[in-house]
């Protein structure tokens, strides 16, 4: 119990500590909307994405290294998470269309889950250098930044699923079936009410596609405004210590808004995964009563 | 994405730029991510998904196998309980009729033995009957002749005459005649 205390203390402080030490005593420093480079091909979220990518082997590894019938230990917490996704999905969008896709949506939710948390390390976006621009503007570049708090890993994961979703929805449906789906009347109307309604269905199939279209980027934007907003108001809470005491008190604000950003971090890839599901669910529905 | 493309082909690449500048949205590192996220699913559908489901499969066809066998187990106990109970009937049935049998087999030869021995008995008896009237017969017959030799002899002392067989005979008959009526 005490080390558990003694260790959470340590990472507090080391939180805030990390800042002051990298920026020289500087005080608080923004994080960027964007994340910074590190080189020319490299930015400070792809650091922490490799990292992630790593755990994820090694856990994996742990977990199916040596896999028997009867569970224990890495194996048991790898079947057991696994295993409950898979059901809440499978809950969501039937046995048929969770066993096709469940190796990308498995995918979104742990990658995601695991970035939110790793940008919750004491030392990532606080331990980093100064810089000084050409107008002698000062600045900070951290060496590391959550996976999550980077448009650009948020957008992959959000385009790469709008494809699958085509790929999906096309080979569920059928080219006919899909167009139908957005642009067929919907319920049983007479044959003037039909003619009638044909105007309106393709409207609002019209609407249909847009908002297709848009469910990207607010995927994207989504995840990254509550990641960045998160590590956001962490950093804004360290600065509210008076500089004196920052490396040793700069922690006590934050500390309360770490349990939250552990929910949200939860939260986040859980939102995530189920809006994929629902817009995967809406149109494959067709197609899963047809196969059951 | 495509809203951004649907913009920038608007003419209003303003505010594409702007998102872009301001977010650090790029295609380069947008590609990064894009493998560094194929490169994620890869590794956890090789070896976290896909082990971990065929594991869970290997259970679930296991658990329904052994399901599969228990039900099997209780039809065939059930059926051998039935056997078992149609078996222990029979040879219940079997051993009241071995002791019925035995029992009527044991009365049987118990009577005939009795039979057998009331008969010996018998037999016993019919001997031992004849061999004392045999004795006594004898007994008789070797007395009468003692008591009539008795007779005689005293008769001739008394009368002092010697006796022909004849007055031997008749007195003996006349004295036995005397005794014996």
């Amino acid at each position: 119990m005490f080390r558990r205390k003694l260790i959470v203390s340590l990472a507090a402080w080391l939180s805030c500590f990390g800042t002051v030490w990298a920026g020289g005593g500087e005080g608080h420093h923004a994080l960027p909307l964007y994340a910074p480079q590190l080189s020319d091909f490299v930015t400070n979220s792809m650091v922490m994405v490799w990292i992630a990518v790593g755990l994820i082997v090694l856990f994996c590894r742990a977990a199916t290294r040596k896999m028997s019938l009867i569970p224990a230990g890495v194996q048991n917490l790898a079947e057991w998470a696994v295993e409950t996704l898979y059901d809440f999905l499978a809950g969501l969008m039937g046995d048929h269309l969770t066993k096709r896709v469940f190796w990308f949506f498995g995918t979104i939710f742990f990658f995601i889950l695991v970035n939110n948390y790793m940008g919750l390390v004491p030392g990532v976006g606080t331990v980093g250098w100064n810089t000084v621009d050409a107008n002698g503007q000062r600045g900070f570049i951290p060496f590391m930044r959550g996976g999550n708090a980077d448009i650009n890993m948020t957008a992959a994961m959000a385009f790469t699923f709008a494809l699958l979703w085509f790929y999906w929805a096309l080979t569920e449906n059928g080219l006919k079936g899909f167009l139908s789906h957005i642009f067929a009347p919907k319920g049983n109307f007479g044959a003037l009410m039909m003619v009638m309604m044909v105007p309106i269905f393709l409207f609002v199939g019209v609407l249909e596609i847009i908002s297709i279209a848009i469910r990207p980027v607010a995927l994207s934007f989504r995840l990254f405004g509550n990641i960045y907003g998160g590590e956001q108001t962490l950093e804004s809470l360290m600065a509210l210590i008076p500089k004196a005491l920052q490396p040793f008190l700069s922690w006590l604000p934050a500390f309360p808004f770490y349990f939250v950003e552990l929910l949200v971090g939860f939260v986040q890839a859980l939102v995530f995964t189920l809006l994929c599901a629902i817009f995967l669910k809406l149109i494959c529905d067709h197609g899963d009563e047809a196969h059951h | 994405m495509i809203t951004l493309l649907a913009a920038q082909a608007a003419g209003d690449a303003g505010i594409v730029e702007t998102i872009q500048k301001t977010f650090g949205l790029n295609a380069p590192f947008f590609i990064a991510q894009v493998i560094n996220f194929f490169l994620v699913i890869f590794v956890l559908k090789k070896f976290a998904f896909g082990p971990i489901q065929t594991i869970l499969e290997q259970r679930r066809a296991r658990i329904a196998e052994g399901e599969e066998k228990l039900k099997r187990i209780e039809k065939q106990l059930a059926e051998s309980e039935q056997t078992t109970s149609a078996a222990i009937a029979k040879a219940n049935e079997d051993a009241v009729r071995l002791i019925n049998e035995a029992k009527q087999g044991a009365a049987a030869f118990s009577e005939q033995k009795a039979q057998e021995a009331i008969s010996q008995a018998q037999q016993i008896l019919a001997k031992a009957e004849a061999a004392a009237k045999a004795d006594r017969d004898r007994l008789s017959s070797e007395l009468k002749r003692e008591f009539g030799r008795l007779v005689a002899t005293t008769t001739a002392q008394v009368t002092g005459k010697v006796l022909s067989n004849d007055d031997q005979k008749r007195i003996n008959d006349e004295a036995l005649a005397k005794i014996e009526g």
